[in-house]
């Protein structure tokens, strides 16, 4: 009690060894009281997070603490395991289990010394319990888990590396035989458990045992009979077992015996719906003539499934064990059999559960049905693997990108789960990603026409809205397939015919309503082909993807933002997913604002405003994400393009034009104390600096020198730049202009913002995305005409014709000059024109 | 670490020098290669094509590992090979030949995976886009062509098209000496220079021409300043003019429109260029065998390199991620590895050889890092909660063996009361017995 008070606060240190006396008083029963299962057993987990919030067990060692301290907390410590050790060695089993599952906690929080000193003796303390005599079930399943936890971290030891690998190797005998001889599906999930830790962090402990793991396992998988969770825990380490030999060909062995097995599978579930080539034609490609077999999976064949039932965990959880296989890294080069992974998905993908016309007499509808039944899961699998293999093979995937292209774009055709939608979508964005550009070219009109599709279909969010609100958009779109394939199940011809466009039915339909989550999918795909491709030959699909985006996103919007906190009434996913839709539109919305385009964004007011709400109103995400939004769109309402360092204070010594340019750096330089007004100030300022040999710029020169600091001139007073800009009819000013006309769009934007409103300006956003083609462009134009109408200069003419029909000799490159009092400005402009053979004449 | 390897048309090796420290490293021997034909694949080695005499009918490409100063793999294309170039995770490498075609490689099997015809005349210079997903050649015929790899590689798409290229730029009047594209995806601009005493910007988005630059005399290589403020044309007439892209230029300048100004050293013709981006230094190769490190900021020659007698004629920068010589001794096992096995010779035809091996690839999966995750903690909520239930087999089984701890307890504990009670029992029929006996003897 005396030491209580010597406590500071909860932070103290001296509170830790205390705490964890009173909680081994507390809740560790003694070695020959009977442990009650209905009280301090269930307070376990209460005595686990207050260990670990509190680290109890990490025995900080430093010279700032009191050697004494160290020393009680390293008793406290001492007989927090000596009590474990005793429940350990109980007979009890319900004492035991709790030793064994507070030793693994144990592993994971204590101190390093103190697990290098003792890990071997838990080792071999955890290893009694998986071994006969049988014991509990849960005894048997928590030493395995705890066992994993004990390698997990003395993996992270490489000096131990090959003591850690000696002693892993007694385990693996031990486990081989819970995963053989025990009946209990719950021990084979906590024996994949230490398996895995096994095969990940002390691969070389499994080399002698390599054949009989995986007969293990490859028995438990191709029996099909399992919960699919144990499963897939089993597939991994069966897709992570060639390690434990870590050479090239071992890895392509077990690949191919999982694709052959797959491939056997799929024959006998696919009878009846598939035509019998196609499965000789996958054996090909997956054994090359002249080569031998490789033996069949897990050594041995395992046939005799019960053929009731089609053999579909099997096969998935062979395709997630290719999956795995793809993506968890490996020490060498390995050969990826491509061709026949991607026949395998085209394969299965091309299965529908229609018949063909050959087949039709030999199948009953109840095999049908039992196939379709299953196929949505095959087919999901099926994706995964395409996912992986992209994720695995990454650049070298080029040479196939064309066929899987043709594979996916078939497919999307066809598919309507809104899971396998979203999959999809999601293998599309990974495509553009990864292959860039040259893929984004030819993927565009199909992710364009799938991806309207969804977004103009009526969705969850639109109940309430009358189908009259998104009809018009609807009849326009191209017509997909119509969706009930799975009805098709006489003839493959009348499907066809079903394929007509057929709007009608498709919005009065409500299994036609397209899930929020396929509809995110979709945002976040066009999202990604506007950030790849929107440079390149999108002016086809350009403005109809604005308007939809911008469409959805006020629609997303419209009735108020979605809550971000999850609410603990739902199910854990449904929580957010409304806020998640609207930050994809708004994230979407924002990226078509920001592609470049060879049109101002039409609807950028519109967007600014949802984006200034959001800010304000929205939850933390979305209203940060809102404010980066703004953030971002500002650059592209002030466009700047800042040379590089002072380059052309060197640059520029031996010119004329110079120190001009210096000082125009620094305005845009000083582009951070952005107000409006400043800035619309600066840039009919830097009209006046530019020209040369001008009294104005002189005057700035000696502001300049006044102001000492002159790289941080933010501090230049207001009423001096007023005062300039009162001054644009100064008789220097075609020089202005003429200077102007080589300009990039730095300097040139949002002159036009002030004199008219927002929807007159200029093309902004593509002098920020394309600053130099733009002012190179303009340029060009000047130099000579012949090359042809640019559009940007249609897009200046547009412009400079709304902005002021009077100035019709503005056009060339020089709309951007048009200043706050233009009425002055005016005369100068047929400076401009003069100004124009001169430069050509020079240039030659 | 980043090194500089420079090589000549005369054979002088490849020179290799550390960038920061100005230390020259290993000499590569027996390099003698054409403009635009020193790459390195990946960083992982050194590839360069060799000049032959113009009687050869095969080409000539020479691999060089970082840590041997000798060729370690030749290889013998078909034709001549000029421009070598590799995609930046030096997966493919892409070579143009004299005849005009243009042929792609896989490093890891050296199989030819694609050749097609791209233009009239040789090929002069190639290069990757920034996500290497297009391809633009330059031509001695004086044309510019910007292809897509995703239809070079679609051959079904290829017979429904009447060109394989994107965009074909013709303004170009001589041959096509260098080409440089810049930032920005599919928006970015490229910059072509030709014998015909140009410089032209072109837009990949739009595919045209943008600007025209008229210098005054040839410009045999050009780099771009990272933010496209101007790029650098190194001239025959020994000067390095500094033209505007995105910079101001005024009528007045000294050597035409758009030349703001020049970097000079009285030297002989230029001849490749390069940018290196940390710390902003352009690095010239001239014909008299030196190689200058500029600093763009002060223009002054920071550094000099000295190459060979002959001219320099291509500087490449290279980002290695380890310092070279110290790989192989330690702690680098990977890197090694790729480091000493060379891939095998590039082939010479399509489809030759190995057949099956057109169904797959040898591919080096990428890395993944788990974090290390332990189950403990988890384990025991999950327990728990089973526990709760009561319902699971696993606790009924628990439940079943303390009970029959209980059981066996509660049996001893009857035994032993037994035993008392018996032992009590006796000890009373005794006592009474003994009464009897008594009270009979008395009564007797």
């Amino acid at each position: 009690m005396a030491r209580f008070d010597q406590l500071e606060n909860m932070y103290d240190l001296g509170l830790k060894p205390v705490m964890l006396r009173s909680l081994i008083r507390q809740y560790l029963p003694a070695e020959n009281h009977p442990l009650n299962l209905n009280n301090s057993c269930f307070e376990l987990p209460s005595l686990v997070s207050i260990v670990q919030t509190h680290c109890l067990l990490s025995e900080l060692d430093s010279q700032s603490i009191d050697p004494k301290l160290i020393n009680t907390w390293k008793s406290a410590v001492d007989d927090w395991l000596s009590c474990l050790l005793s429940l350990l060695s109980s007979d009890m089993s319900d004492k035991c289990w709790v030793g064994i599952c507070l030793l693994g906690v144990t592993c994971q929080e204590c101190s390093n010394q103190r697990f290098l000193s003792s890990y071997s003796i838990w080792l071999i303390k955890l290893l009694s319990h998986i071994q006969p005599p049988a014991d509990s079930q849960l005894v048997k399943i928590a030493s395995c888990t705890s066992l994993a936890d004990l390698l997990t971290r003395l993996a992270r030891f490489p000096e131990v590396k090959k003591d850690g690998n000696l002693l892993a190797g007694k385990l693996v005998q031990p486990v081989l035989k819970l995963l053989n001889e025990d009946n209990v599906e719950a021990v084979w999930e906590g024996a994949a458990n230490l398996l895995y830790a096994l095969i990940a962090f002390f691969p070389a402990s499994i080399h002698h045992y390599y054949d009989k793991v995986e007969a293990a396992i490859a028995l438990k998988i191709l029996s099909g009979k399992y919960s699919t969770k144990t499963l897939k825990k089993l597939g991994y380490c069966l897709a992570l077992l060639p390690k434990a030999k870590a050479d090239k060909d071992s890895w392509s062995l077990m690949m191919q015996k999982f694709l052959i097995s797959i491939n056997d599978h799929l024959n006998e579930a696919f009878q009846g719906v598939e035509e019998e080539a196609k499965s000789d034609e996958a054996r090909r490609l997956l054994v090359s003539p002249g080569k031998d077999l490789p033996l069949p999976l897990g050594g041995a064949s395992f046939k005799g499934t019960s053929s009731e039932r089609l053999p579909t965990a099997t096969i998935s959880t062979l395709m997630f064990c290719c999956c795995k296989m793809l993506t968890s890294s490996y020490p060498v080069q390995v050969t990826v059999p491509v061709r026949s992974m991607l026949a395998l998905v085209e394969r299965l993908l091309r299965v529908d559960g229609s018949l063909p016309h050959t087949m039709l007499p030999f199948m009953t509808s109840v095999q049908q049905e039992l196939i379709c039944s299953e196929l949505p899961v095959l087919h999901a699998y099926c994706l995964e693997l395409l996912i992986a293999i992209i994720k695995g093979m990454r650049r070298q995937l080029l040479p196939h990108s064309a066929y899987i292209v043709r594979v996916v774009t078939r497919y999307f055709k066809r598919c309507s789960l809104p899971e396998l939608r979203i999959k999809l979508y999601s293998i599309i964005r990974m495509l553009l990603v990864s292959m860039g550009v040259g893929i984004a070219i030819y993927l565009a009109p199909d992710v364009i026409e799938n991806a309207s599709y969804d977004l103009n279909s009526l969705g969850g969010e639109d109940i309430e809205t009358s189908p009259a609100n998104t009809g018009p958009a609807t009849g326009a779109l191209p017509q997909l397939s119509n969706r009930k394939r799975k009805h098709g199940a006489k003839t493959g011809s009348l499907e066809e015919k079903q394929d007509a466009p057929s709007p009608k039915v498709g919005e009065s339909n409500t299994h036609q309503m397209t899930p929020i989550t396929v509809k995110m999918a979709a945002l976040d795909t066009l999202e990604v082909l506007l950030t790849v491709g929107a440079a390149s030959k999108s002016e086809s699909w350009r403005s109809s993807i604005d308007s939809l985006l911008m469409k959805t996103a006020i629609n997303s919007c419209k009735r108020g933002w979605g809550n971000l906190e999850s609410n603990i009434f739902l199910p854990h996913e449904s929580a957010s997913v409304w806020a998640d839709f609207q930050f994809s539109s708004l994230r979407a919305l924002l990226t078509s604002f920001l592609a470049p385009a060879r049109t101002r964004p039409p609807y950028l007011s519109q967007g600014l405003e949802l984006f200034r709400r959001g800010k304000q109103e929205a939850g933390m995400k979305l209203a940060q994400f809102c404010a980066y939004a703004l953030f971002a769109l500002e650059v592209l309402i002030h466009p700047r393009a800042l040379p590089l360092d002072d380059f052309y204070s060197a640059c520029h010594n031996s010119t004329d034009g110079a120190s001009n340019r210096f000082l125009e750096n620094i305005y845009s330089g000083s582009q951070k104390q952005n107000t409006s007004f400043l800035s619309a100030m600066r840039r009919t300022e830097q009209g006046g600096v530019e020209s040369h040999d001008d009294d104005l710029y002189d005057r700035w020169l000696q502001n300049e020198n006044e102001n000492e600091n002159q790289n941080e001139n933010e501090n230049i007073p207001v009423e001096d730049m007023k005062d300039q800009t009162s001054r644009p009819n100064d008789p220097s000013f075609t020089n202005v202009l003429e200077v102007r006309e080589q300009e990039p769009a730095a300097a040139n934007a949002d002159v036009h913002m002030r004199t008219e409103n927002e929807i007159v300006v200029q093309p902004w956003h593509l002098e920020e995305s394309v600053p130099k083609s733009q002012g190179v462009a303009s340029a060009k134009a000047v130099m000579s005409p012949a090359v042809g109408t640019n559009p940007e200069v249609d897009g200046f003419d547009h412009v400079a014709g709304k902005t002021s029909s009077t100035l019709p000799n503005a056009k060339k490159g020089s709309s951007s000059m048009v200043h706050l009092d233009s009425d002055s400005s005016m005369d100068s402009f047929p400076g401009i024109v003069d100004a124009d053979p001169d430069t050509d004449a020079d240039s030659d | 670490m980043s090194v500089v390897i420079a090589s000549s048309s005369i054979d002088g090796g490849i020179g290799c020098w550390d960038l920061q420290t100005g230390a020259e490293q290993l000499r590569y021997k027996t390099c003698a290669s054409p403009p635009h034909g020193l790459t390195t694949v990946g960083c992982r080695f050194l590839a360069c094509s060799q000049l032959r005499d113009p009687s050869a009918t095969s080409g000539h490409l020479l691999y060089w590992s970082w840590s041997k100063p000798q060729a370690q793999v030749k290889s013998f294309p078909v034709e001549p090979i000029k421009p070598l170039i590799a995609n930046s995770d030096g997966t493919y490498i892409v070579g143009g030949g004299s005849s005009g075609d243009i042929y792609i490689w896989e490093v890891a099997t050296g199989r030819l995976l694609k050749k097609w015809h791209a233009h009239y005349r040789a090929i002069t210079c190639l290069v990757f886009s920034e996500d290497d997903s297009l391809l633009i050649s330059g031509s001695e015929d004086g044309c510019v062509r910007v292809w897509s790899l995703f239809m070079i590689f679609d051959d079904v798409r290829r017979q429904q098209v009447s060109h394989l290229y994107e965009y074909s730029f013709t303004e170009h009047t001589l041959r096509v000496t260098d080409i440089v594209i810049g930032y920005g995806g599919g928006n970015a601009i490229i910059v072509s220079a030709s014998e015909d005493r140009t410089c032209k910007v072109w837009s990949l988005s739009k595919g045209r021409l943008l600007r025209n630059v008229v210098f005054p005399s040839i410009i045999d290589a050009i780099a771009i300043d990272p933010g496209e403020h101007v790029f650098y044309a190194g001239s025959r007439d020994g000067k390095i003019y500094i033209t505007a892209l995105n910079a101001e230029s005024s009528p007045s300048d000294n050597y035409g429109l758009h030349i703001i100004g020049s970097l000079t050293d009285q030297s002989k013709p230029v001849t490749c260029l390069a940018y290196s981006a940390e710390g902003n230094l352009l690095l010239s190769g001239s014909e008299d065998g030196m190689i200058r490190v500029w600093d763009v900021k002060t223009q002054n020659i920071t550094r000099m390199f000295r190459h060979s007698k002959g001219p320099v004629n291509n500087i490449v920068i290279v980002r290695l991620p380890y310092p070279l010589g110290r790989a192989e001794s330690k702690s680098q096992p990977s890197s090694r590895k790729h480091e000493l096995s060379l891939p095998p010779p590039l082939e010479k035809y399509a489809n030759s050889s190995d057949e099956d091996m057109d169904n797959k690839a040898i591919v080096m999966l990428p890395d993944t890092i788990d974090l290390p995750s332990y189950l403990s903690s988890q384990l025991i909520n999950d327990h728990i909660k089973q526990l709760q239930q009561q319902g699971s087999s696993a606790v009924a089984e628990m439940e079943a063996k303390r009970l029959k701890a209980d059981c066996q307890r509660s049996k001893e504990m009857f035994q032993q009361l037994r035993k008392v009670y018996d032992n009590l029992q006796e000890f009373c029929v005794n006592e009474l017995l003994d009464e009897q006996t008594m009270e009979g003897s008395k009564g007797n």
